[in-house]
């Protein structure tokens, strides 16, 4: 389906939308002016509605039980006046109108202001559910005319949260065209984009790189792209009660999201010691994965169905005439149940298997640094367990070396509201700061 | 003894029960080959501790290590030089990945004597000539999906008149051109032979509806079929209520119930299941299917809901003789369904995605790989 002009229109109809839409655009950006308090009353209203309980039998239809908890209590946080109106504070600074100062002989005046970029078009990711209708709602707390390319698994959820959004403000609606349009049909994307300001998109590379190819040079592009966390371990404030939260961690996230913890490093040259936490670590994880087991009979049976895939593979290897314990980089598997652990001779910051199989590697503070800058780009949360004189130093460090997020392990993929998005603050990307003389 | 050879021969393709001994031994012997000419396939075996001898009855089927296709898409095992191999499907790569299958000439042989048998019930295998309407990929050499050469392949099981394909290939991609499919049916509707429909169920029902929208509403001659396989592929949450489609049928083709046909397979085990005259996969004497515990992959009794596993001997090219699918099924007894036909019957519940799953973190690793060097 497509929404557009504050209605819903058969899929079939995209090309003739798409071709008045330009027009349509312009006509509202002439006339209308989105105010951020409307925008702002809008997503409070619902996120009440969705606080209450008016979606949860879709949202647990969508995500299963376990997973719909968390988002819906994410979501209704960053949906609250007091979390947006923060943001707004934080990210945009004073949105008031202002005087320049007046510098040097002859000084001109000038006053400024931060303006909506214009329209932008938001490509979301597939792998996060309902994640294009949030990417909307910055758009709209910043005032511009929104495009939005559902993903192809979006399952009908960020087009129900546009809708509802829209029963709360129609006058909304003005500033909103959503297309279930597939990514393989690159000539109507290729019109979307033609009549964006900004192109925000969520996704993996190839995602990313297709809309750099399609987009002019002129466009600005706002790259929401994949992220890794690990873990860095040097030293202890209490042992136990760390590892439990850094498993539980890896456990409950199942190590999907950019914040999730994919490797951990341990502060050492020695292979020793990394088979020797992974004896110390093993039983923690397995204790994590059997107090949450999977929730529904999918995701039992992915950590089912990988476990025996992966004692597959080990035989097929054997026939190959491989040490069927280690892979052809020398890494050793450590089976648990549901879980396992992976030491690796490398130092490489890269993807674990996922679900509860975590690699493990070497990683000596002189080398964190340099081993840390090949994943530039690719940075985002480090989680650090360290004994109390050495936490501020490998903090500082982990900085330098590019991390954007520095938490304790077992908070790793905590949200809260203010919080920086790879680095950024996101609502600054979607406007433009406007100077106009005055006289 | 070629047991394959006598268990394709059968001529009720739904005595499962009378050829039992026959299957287990079918099994032994297909294992037994791959154990030999797979190198992996036999280390995989050895792994388990298990030797295809001990395939004695049906009972010891479930002990048979199986491959998921999860495992498939990532492992190319063959039993026999490529040379040997007439045809390699691919799966539907739904998710990205393919598996790829070998086909030796034995299972096509085999192959063409069960599609004969499972249709013969339905009326399909006919010599009154017909139209086609594919609702799949319009045939090119290099479209390996098995998907598009079964639903090419079952429009020689009538004599065809023409052909309509919904997926054109356009500009180097597949493009959906259900208009074309629509003013196919328009014409159709005054031929004298009747028209078949055959292929994925989404754009079926995609092009009924759109022709319910437009209100356009025809009656395709007598004798007129809908078959439906392929799966939803990435349309599955859009599956519609089987009645809803019934009706979508009758009002918008005038085509009834009854002559609404559905199959099920995979690419990783080419069996034909086909819907009996109350919409239920029996299973025919060429496979077994058992259904595993989605925690523990042990084997659950009829009744209960797990992942299914698939059992055929009928592929010595690729050592898929036991294939454990990422669809979740149920298995009926003949009774609950009450057709007549003596096998139990497999329901199909959806699938859990194991492929399915993208993930931010897993598109950040594809770039490092690119960029880092390390």
């Amino acid at each position: 389906m497509i929404l557009a002009k504050g209605r819903l229109w058969d899929s079939g109809r995209q090309d003739e939308i798409l071709s008045g839409l330009e027009a349509y655009i312009n006509r509202i950006r002439s006339t209308k002016r989105l105010l951020r308090e409307t925008v702002i009353r809008a997503v409070d209203a619902l996120g009440k509605r969705l606080e209450a309980g008016e979606f949860d039998a879709q949202l647990v239809d969508l995500l299963g039980a376990a997973d719909a908890r968390r988002i819906k209590a994410e979501a209704a946080l960053a949906m609250r006046r007091e979390a947006l109106e923060y943001r707004c504070g934080l990210e945009l600074g004073d949105a008031e109108e202002a005087a320049l100062p007046v510098f040097g002989e002859g000084g001109i005046r000038v006053r400024a202001r931060l303006e909506p970029l214009g329209t932008i078009l938001h490509i979301a990711a597939g792998n996060a559910d309902g994640m294009a209708a949030f990417s909307a709602f910055e758009g709209l707390l910043t005032g511009n005319f929104n495009i939005v390319k559902l993903p192809s698994a979006d399952n009908g959820l960020t087009l129900t949260i546009l809708e509802k959004l829209i029963e709360e403000e129609p006058e909304l609606a003005d500033f909103l065209a959503v297309f279930d349009t597939p990514s393989s049909d690159t000539a109507a994307i290729g019109k979307m984009a033609a009549m964006a300001d900004g192109i925000a998109v969520w996704g993996g590379d190839e995602a990313i790189r297709a809309v750099r190819a399609a987009a002019s040079p002129g466009v600005k592009l706002i790259e929401w792209g994949h992220r890794l966390g690990f873990a860095y371990l040097s030293g202890y404030r209490d042992r136990e009660e760390e590892y439990a939260a850094l498993a539980r961690h890896i456990i409950e996230t199942k190590q999907l999201l950019c914040s999730s913890c994919q490797v951990i490093y341990l502060d050492t040259a020695r292979m020793e010691d990394c088979e020797a936490f992974t004896a110390e670590f093993l039983p923690v994880l397995e204790k994590a994965a059997r107090e949450h087991p999977a929730a529904d009979i999918g995701q039992q049976a992915q950590l089912s169905v990988r476990t025996w895939c992966r004692r597959l593979e080990r035989a097929a290897a054997r026939a190959g005439g491989n040490d069927a314990d280690r892979d052809d980089r020398g890494a050793r598997v450590y089976e648990g149940e549901n879980c396992s652990l992976t030491v690796c001779r490398d130092s490489a910051l890269e993807l674990s298997p996922l679900y509860g199989d975590v690699l493990v590697k070497r990683l000596p503070e002189k080398n964190l640094l340099p081993v840390l800058r090949q994943a530039k780009g690719r940075l985002q949360t480090a989680g650090l367990i360290a004994s109390d004189e050495k936490r501020e130093r490998l903090t500082e460090l982990l900085i330098r070396a590019g991390v954007c997020r520095v938490m304790t392990a077992g908070h790793m993929s905590a949200e809260f509201i203010g919080g920086s998005h790879d680095g950024e603050y996101p609502l600054r990307r979607y406007v433009r700061a406007v100077n106009i003389e005055t006289e | 003894m070629d047991f394959r050879k006598e268990l394709f021969s059968g001529r009720d393709p739904y005595d499962t029960e009378g050829t039992d001994a026959l299957f287990a031994a079918a099994v032994r012997e297909n294992a037994r080959y791959h154990a030999a000419h797979c190198p992996e396939y036999r280390a995989i075996l050895e792994d388990f501790g298990f030797s295809p001898d001990e395939l004695q009855t049906t009972a010891d089927l479930g002990r048979l290590p199986f491959l998921p296709t999860a495992f498939l898409k990532t492992h190319r095992l063959f039993s026999m030089p490529r040379a040997r191999m007439p045809i390699v499907a691919s799966s539907s790569g739904t998710s990205g990945k393919a598996s790829e299958i070998g086909m030796d000439f034995g299972s096509l042989v085999s192959g063409a004597k069960m599609v004969r048998r499972v249709f013969a019930p339905r009326g399909i295998l006919s010599a009154r000539p017909c139209h086609y309407v594919v609702f799949g990929y319009e045939p090119r050499i290099s479209n390996r999906a098995a998907a598009a050469k079964t639903a090419f392949g079952y429009t020689f099981l009538a004599p065809a008149l023409s052909r309509v394909f919904a997926l054109r290939y356009r500009e180097g991609k597949y493009v959906p051109d259900l208009d074309a499919v629509i003013r196919a049916f328009e014409r159709q509707e005054k031929s004298p032979f009747p028209t078949r429909t055959i292929g994925f169920p989404a754009y079926t029902v995609f092009a009924m509806k759109r022709m319910r929208e437009r209100g356009i509403r025809l009656r395709l001659p007598p004798g007129s079929k809908i078959m439906l396989g392929g799966g939803w592929k990435q349309f599955w949450r859009e599956a519609v209520d089987k009645n809803e489609l019934y009706r979508l049928a009758e009002e918008t083709l005038g085509v009834p119930e009854d002559e609404i046909i559905e199959c099920y397979g995979a690419a990783e085990h080419p069996i034909l299941y086909c819907d009996c005259a109350r919409h239920h996969f029996h299973i025919p004497i060429y496979s077994r299917v058992l259904i595993r515990d989605a925690r523990t992959l042990e084997v659950l009794p009829i009744g209960r809901v797990g992942l299914v596993n698939l059992i055929t001997p009928m592929i010595r090219a690729t050592p898929v003789t036991s294939v454990l699918t990422d669809d979740l099924g149920i298995l009926h007894p003949a009774e609950e369904c009450g057709c007549g036909v003596k096998s139990p019957w497999l329901e199909i519940l959806g699938r859990v995605g194991l492929a399915d799953v993208k993930t931010c973190a897993a598109g950040a690793a594809e770039l490092l790989g690119e960029g880092a060097g390390t």
